[in-house]
């Protein structure tokens, strides 16, 4: 099977991306979903607050990933459902598998990155105890809850303060279930503050920073677990250990790009996001490979994601039909001062660049974004992790710069 | 009427005022924390009454799905979100149901409608778009 554009990964990112790909030029354009419907993790997100930059609108997840599949009929597209991508190759060819085809081969002139992240669970933060049932993940509670209409647990503690975790406290509060209280280890929260004030404080849902849950307790079932305050840093105060009984403990602790297919295509990663190395086109360190969205980094907004999907359709598309000419001189992104994440990582001189940054730890007080060597220099008001700055620095600033871009954070 | 102290967080913009406000007689006497003057509007609201739109699911038959998710189709007080929990409980509902199609009209005596936030196709129907 040939195809100018091969899109993996149907959530937002992957949607965006193959729509953008067909209006940008490209006329066979594949778009490959593991799942039975296109819309990826928005179909189980069914709070709003979705698009409200895209579309002005205020949707909820369904509604937001309706309105692209509505967009992408409308182009010529061609989706495969039920259809697991197994591997690609540095030389751009797709081997996917399904009931009907089989196992088949895509050549495809270039590739879409578009496979978001998987959940953070018990086994990557090692909390000691027994192996009951009880124990999950933010997401998977939420799925259960919102699409297959089971309530996991009656007595739930939630571990983390991300934002699946608040919106699924809210959740399960409305489902009857009692929320007996989110733990965060920092001392900062997580999710975004219209998280915790609508679905915490509107539900009288206390939050604990700075502590950690250090034991599960119960044989079939969770029993209870122990939560513990901890130090600066971040370790367990011995004598704060307090049980609280509870039939769940739903884990919201972070985020990871799925990145076995891009690994397997000699794609690099980058060790600060997990995700691929790119560039503000999204190219990854291969030809005609691109990546947007979740897969490149964590995002906390579907609109950022949304942006980042644009951007890889339309490239690709130019990849795809020939209006593409290596230029060869790209420079580094690099974070600087209080910045934990800057994305892209390289700027190759070709569209505007569109900085996704986020902060190392919070400052409540007016900080300036500074970014090297184009003298720019932005005030805000605040500086949070749980809040990622877009800046656009345009392309005509940039023409000049020979050494890398830096980007950092310092209180005014 | 005694001066009464609440705290608030103000979500009108993404900057999150935390503020502390003297309330008498459900009039504002003073606002400290804030960083713009919009806070004044939210707090007089949340003094009200708290208006939230509610986001949940319905039980829905002969579909791929068993749940349906639906929403209010503007903001309810806030106090009125598990009594409208609980008329929903009640609902029979049949695929297809194609999206914003109203579920239910009048939730919980708020004026607002309840409506169905994805189209959801009979069991065995593709999700492709048509």
């Amino acid at each position: 099977m040939q195809a100018d554009v091969a899109v993996i990964g149907s959530g937002p990112a992957g949607l965006v991306a193959a729509i953008e790909a067909y209006r940008s030029g490209a006329k066979n354009v594949l778009l490959l979903e593991r799942e039975e419907e296109l819309g990826g993790i928005l179909k189980q997100c069914i709070h709003n607050g979705f698009g409200l930059e895209q579309f002005k609108k205020d949707y909820t997840g369904p509604e937001y990933a309706e309105r692209l599949i509505e967009d992408l009929g409308k182009t010529g597209v061609r989706c495969f459902l039920n259809t697991m991508v197994t591997g690609i190759s540095a030389d751009r060819t797709v081997t996917a598998v399904n009931s009907e085809n089989g196992v088949f081969r895509i050549e495809a002139k270039s590739i879409v990155l578009a496979m978001g992240c998987r959940e953070r669970a018990r086994g990557s933060i090692g909390i000691p105890g027994t192996r009951p049932a009880g124990v999950l993940t933010a997401g998977t509670a939420q799925r259960l809850v919102n699409i297959e209409g089971y309530l996991p647990g009656k007595e739930v503690v939630i571990l983390g303060s991300g934002d699946i975790g608040l919106i699924m406290a809210r959740r399960l509060t409305l489902e009857g279930a009692q929320v007996k209280g989110v733990y965060e280890i920092m001392n900062y929260p997580g999710g975004l503050k219209r998280n915790i004030v609508q679905c915490l404080n509107d539900f009288d849902i206390p939050l604990y920073l700075s502590h950690t849950v250090t034991e599960i307790q119960g044989r079939e079932r969770v029993e209870g677990v122990i939560v513990s305050k901890v130090d600066k840093k971040m370790q367990p105060i011995g004598g704060s250990e307090k049980f609280i009984q509870c039939d769940t403990l739903l884990l919201s602790v972070g985020l990871i790009p799925e990145n076995e297919l891009s690994k397997g295509a000699g794609v690099e990663l980058s060790r600060t996001t997990n995700g691929p190395v790119t560039s503000e086109t999204m190219e990854t360190s291969v030809p005609g490979i691109f990546s947007c969205g979740n897969v490149s980094t964590v995002f906390d907004l579907v609109d950022y994601v949304a942006q980042t999907g644009m951007s890889a359709g339309r490239n690709a598309a130019r990849f795809a039909i020939g209006d593409w000419k290596e230029n060869g001189v790209s420079v580094e992104v690099i974070p600087g001062e209080n910045v934990r994440v800057v994305f892209p990582q390289r700027y190759c001189f070709r569209d505007d660049l569109i900085l996704y940054i986020r902060p190392a730890k919070p400052v409540e007080r007016p900080v300036t974004l500074g970014v090297s060597p184009v003298e720019m220099h932005i005030k805000r008001l605040y500086a949070r992790p749980n809040e990622m700055i877009r800046v656009k620095v345009a392309r005509e600033k940039l023409v000049k710069v020979t050494g890398p871009i830096e980007v950092s954070i310092r209180e005014r | 009427m005694d001066i009464e102290k609440k705290h608030f967080t103000c979500v009108t913009c993404p900057v999150g005022c935390e503020v502390d406000v003297e309330v008498q007689d459900g009039s504002i006497l003073s606002i400290t924390g804030n960083k713009c003057d919009k806070v004044k509007e939210f707090v007089l609201q949340e003094l009200k009454e708290p208006m939230r739109v509610l986001t949940t699911t319905v039980r829905i038959e002969g579909a791929k799905w068993a749940m349906l998710p639906v929403r209010t189709d503007k903001p309810i007080p806030k106090r009125l979100f598990l009594q409208a929990i609980e008329e929903l409980a009640s609902i029979d509902l049949q695929a297809p149901v194609p999206i914003s199609e109203v579920i239910l009209r009048d939730i919980a005596g708020s004026g607002a409608n309840i409506v169905a936030t994805r189209t959801m196709n009979p069991r065995g129907e593709t999700g492709l778009p048509r």
